[in-house]
């Protein structure tokens, strides 16, 4: 008994320490953050260009409203709220994923390999980021939406069979925030399957 | 005798661990099943019949028309109601997922939450929808002549804008549950 007691404690206690202690080296492998900053990369293309084509959607047509009489009418993007919103969204969403590919990559080149709280951290902003991308995007297609079918029963009426290129613009802009959305929804999943993957390990 | 007493309390911790968990989790799936099934209830029988009298000719006295604001008009409105009720048979079937396992199955867990976020994207951009073609029923638009039509068909709106508000509540009980999962992966 004496002997069993001696030779368990220290090994006992040996092990607790390791336990409180940062997770050990060989999970390095574990958080793969090549593919972490290449959809973040990815992220920041997809919500800057977008960004650039809604900006640079301007048109302006000669609007016939008389025989005889026409003038000169612009169409904006700042014309419609909605627009405006999401191109600060897109914004946002840009400046995040600057930020966040340059901590993902130092946290990866650190030795102790990529923490847990860095994985949490990024799901919890990044589940907050693809809401407000996600409405950005539901919100310009909504408008876009009705402004390419119009609706008799509000008695709105279409734009885009007058201004196509602005139509042109505003529709390659809200499929490349549903390309930036996907990759949110991407980088969440990564995020949680790390945390998953390290908490099934130990 | 001493670790194998260590182990039993270990076990009744774990367990209790996944009780509370279980628990918490439980609630928020509820109150996701109730906000998104109201939503879709409210603005799925949003319906209002005015009158609009307008003057034809100017010696005849004025006409009165009935106008009819439905929810099916806007294909936005339609959306928001058809994802609030994806969004409620999920919360109910991982529900039942949650109680036939007892949060004990980890694979199926993993599976709930980025189901979850899915159903956070849909809510959120279903949200943006409405709401933007709601503004544009409440201020109008005066550079492409689009007018407002809340001011005649008030009631109508008002119902639009609790929908709206109960649909973000629902998608924020999602993003708990989310922010719930997360924290107790990294706990352990």
């Amino acid at each position: 008994m004496a002997s069993y007691d001696t030779t368990f404690s220290p090994a006992a206690a040996a092990e607790e320490p390791l336990k409180r202690s940062a997770p050990p080296p060989e999970y390095k492998g574990d958080c793969s953050p090549v593919v972490d900053v290449a959809l973040r990369v990815l992220l920041f293309l997809t919500a800057l260009v977008s960004i650039i084509v809604m900006v640079t959607s301007n048109q302006t047509k000669l609007i016939p409203l008389a025989p005889g009489l026409a003038i000169r009418l612009p169409a904006k993007f700042e014309h419609s709220p909605a627009f405006i919103y999401f191109v600060v969204a897109l914004s946002v969403a840009c400046l995040y994923s600057i930020i966040t590919a340059v901590l993902s990559l130092l946290s990866a080149m650190k030795p102790s390999g990529c923490s847990a709280k860095m994985q949490f951290h990024f799901v919890m902003f990044d589940a907050l980021l693809l809401g407000i991308v996600a409405a950005a995007t539901g919100a310009a297609g909504g408008v876009a939406y009705i402004g390419f079918k119009g609706n008799s029963h509000t008695g709105w009426s279409k734009i885009c069979n007058t201004y196509d290129s602005f139509c042109f613009h505003v529709a390659a802009s809200i499929l490349l925030s549903l390309i930036s959305s996907i990759t949110l929804l991407l980088l969440v999943w990564l995020s949680i399957y790390v945390l998953y993957k390290k908490t099934t390990r130990r | 005798m001493d670790t194998e007493y260590k182990e039993k309390e270990k076990e009744v911790n774990v367990s209790n661990r996944n009780s509370s968990f279980n628990c918490k989790e439980l609630v928020f799936r509820l109150l996701a099943l109730s906000l998104t099934l109201v939503a879709a209830v409210v603005l799925g029988v949003d319906k209002q019949t005015t009158t609009v009298s307008l003057t034809l000719v100017p010696s005849l006295p004025p006409v009165d028309l009935p106008v009819t604001a439905k929810w099916t008009d806007l294909s936005a409105f339609v959306y928001l109601v058809i994802v609030n009720a994806i969004a409620c048979a999920y919360a109910a079937i991982s529900l039942v997922l949650l109680l036939v396992t007892r949060g004990g199955n980890k694979l199926v867990s993993l599976i709930l939450l980025m189901l979850d976020l899915m159903m956070v994207v849909l809510l959120f951009s279903a949200i943006g929808a409405t709401g933007s073609v709601g503004l544009i029923g409440y201020q109008g638009n005066s550079h492409v002549q689009w007018e407002k039509v809340c001011n005649v068909f008030d009631k109508f709106c008002h119902q639009v804008a609790i929908a709206v508000f109960l649909s973000f509540a629902g998608s924020i009980t999602y993003l708990l549950l989310i922010l719930l999962a997360a924290v107790t992966l990294h706990n352990k």
